[in-house]
């Protein structure tokens, strides 16, 4: 999480923890509008052929065909915005094609849109479709990809991210041991905590690294611990190989621990 | 601690929150009882604290961004607004509604003003050119008003009805959305209805169809009208929170004033259908003119006694629109 990152953002909570959140990019949104679209024109089809149906059996009189022509206009209007009203405000902010895209609408404090956030968002939604889609170009210039509604009902479209399950977030990765022994003890492990034992575990767990690189990376690490340990210019660490010499510091780190 | 210490410790609690969330429906959490509810927050606030610690020392541990998803997740089933329940269509009209549109009093005036700017504006156009009046108001309305038809006849009636309401609906959530430009658009459907009205107004006094026309406007333009206006009073509340966000940056003072003010725009835009009813099987209908002009002047006085009087208590509260803290537990 990088909350410098352009489409991240960290809202802070009322229990005063940042979440970071994905914010939903212009290109899924158009495409979550797509899937919307389809199922908003299936409705007013629907609707329209009910409603043709009803006018042409009571229709009389060449005024009443003008009303009819014009209510017709007007209820397509209703039905295709009336869909995405109703589809945000009973799914809580996914509508199909939001939900097809792994998208939700939130506010911008992290708490969920209420209905009279998703009624301002899909009010001006007549706005930014009608008026030259300038939704559109307000979402691309705008940094969270928030349309006008978005900014007149303070909510903001994010990324439902994949629950990423338990089990595979806290079991440990692999750690890649050449020699699985702790070796004899070592002088200034103590001045060594937590921040060094999990990037050494990070380093050693980590695969596909050529054996040049490992080997430039390792002789890198050993010597900033060998500096942080204060070791005597004479230690006889100083002269193990450095990949040696890191599997043993993780080594006695472990032990330690335990 | 050790990573693998805290994941040990903590992990129970993160899967006991898991599998609540896993429960939830339709972004709702579907608690048994009060005391889930209350476990949920425990879980979650437990939780949170827990991201905070891993956040600062296990930054790039998988579980910390584990952590982070976790309580995204949860985060918004537990704080949220009011839930929106059928059951409180009743109390929004007898009490929350006529509220707000007491809070925004000073905008609907704005808004009113607006419009009667642009129907002296019109008045005093014809006034001045009566011979600008063919290109201001078209001529077919004399013939029929001369021939006493002016609809479609009361057979039509429901589809005029349909067309007139959705029409003015739509004009009105327009007024109310065009207060995220500056409420210029806002403004300008004000004034052009002003000026239509100002208008025709003129050119039946010149014509000397005073009565017919009246009584043709006045029983659904009352509500009518009315509707507009405040709809468009809504849109200057935006466009005023934008020009003068106060204390606040400009987006937040936008959003705050228009989730307040969006649930006075739609409760107005639905008295649009009483209208549009009126103004079909009403306005245009054989009965005497001044029936017509009473119904007219009786939706008014309910209009406004119910806006004015209704909803008042002995304390004086703001209470503008439903009472909505920014983030309430649920």
């Amino acid at each position: 999480m990088n909350p410098t990152q352009l489409d991240t953002i960290s809202v802070k909570t009322s229990d005063n923890v940042t979440l970071g959140y994905t914010v939903g990019g212009l290109g899924s949104r158009l495409a979550a509008q797509l899937v919307d679209n389809v199922v908003a024109f299936a409705l007013v089809i629907i609707a329209l052929l009910l409603y043709g149906a009803i006018a042409g059996a009571y229709v009389s009189g060449s005024q009443g065909e003008a009303f009819a022509e014009g209510g017709a206009a007007a209820f397509a209007f209703f039905v295709y915005f009336g869909y995405f009203l109703v589809a945000e405000a009973v799914t809580g902010g996914r509508t199909p094609g939001k939900k097809t895209m792994g998208l939700r609408v939130i506010r911008i404090d992290g708490s969920a849109a209420d209905f009279a956030a998703i009624a301002v968002r899909n009010v001006v939604r007549v706005i930014d479709l009608g008026v030259a889609l300038i939704g559109i170009v307000v979402m691309f210039f705008q940094p969270q990809s928030r349309r006008l509604g978005d900014l007149a009902a303070g909510t903001l479209v994010v990324r439902d991210r994949a629950m990423v399950s338990l089990a595979a977030a806290v079991a440990p990765p692999p750690i890649i041991l050449r020699t699985p022994d702790a070796g004899p003890g070592i002088d200034g492990i103590d001045r060594l905590g937590n921040v060094e034992h999990d990037a050494l575990r990070v380093f050693l767990s980590r695969q596909g690294l050529t054996p040049a690189l490992r080997a430039s990376l390792a002789a890198d690490i050993a010597r900033r611990l060998l500096d942080r340990m204060a070791l005597p210019p004479g230690a006889p660490e100083r002269l193990w190989p450095a990949e040696l010499f890191l599997e043993r510091v993780y080594l006695q780190l472990e032990q330690r621990q335990r | 601690m050790t990573l693998d210490a805290f994941i040990a410790e903590r992990q129970a609690r993160w899967a006991a929150l898991e599998a609540a969330i896993t429960t939830a429906r339709r972004g709702r959490l579907r608690a048994q009882s009060a005391s889930d509810i209350e476990r949920f927050g425990t879980l979650l606030r437990q939780a949170s604290s827990d991201l905070a610690i891993a956040r600062r020392d296990h930054p790039d541990a998988p579980v910390t961004e584990y952590l982070n998803t976790l309580c995204a997740r949860a985060h918004p089933l537990l704080y949220r607004g009011t839930p929106w329940r059928l059951g409180a269509i009743g109390p929004f009209f007898a009490t929350a509604l006529p509220r707000s549109f007491r809070a925004a009093g000073p905008y609907i005036v704005a808004s009113l003003a607006l419009m009667l700017i642009g129907a002296i504006a019109g008045w005093v156009a014809v006034d001045v050119r009566p011979d600008l009046r063919a290109s201001l108001v078209p001529p077919s309305l004399f013939d029929q008003m001369a021939r006493g038809q002016i609809s479609g006849g009361v057979q039509d009636a429901p589809f005029a009805a349909a067309f007139i309401i959705q029409n003015n609906i739509r004009v009105a959530l327009i007024c109310f959305a065009g207060g995220v430009f500056l409420g210029i658009p806002t403004a300008l459907v004000l004034l052009s209805n002003g000026w239509m009205l100002g208008t025709i107004a003129a050119a039946v006094r010149i014509g000397g169809y005073d009565v017919q026309f009246w009584s043709l406007i006045v029983p659904h333009g009352v509500l009518e009208l009315s509707v507009i206006v405040i709809s468009g009073g809504t849109g200057l509340m935006l466009g005023d929170a934008i020009l003068r966000p106060g204390q606040l940056r400009r987006g937040e003072a936008l959003a705050r004033v228009a989730v307040r003010a969006v649930l006075l725009a739609l409760g107005a835009a639905s008295l649009l259908v009483i209208a549009g009813t009126l103004e079909a099987f009403v306005s245009p209908s054989s009965l005497p003119d001044g029936i017509k002009l009473a119904i007219g002047g009786t939706v008014g006085v309910l209009l406004y006694s119910w806006l004015i009087l209704a909803g008042r208590t002995g304390r004086r509260r703001r209470a503008f629109g439903f009472d909505r803290p920014a983030e309430t537990p649920a």
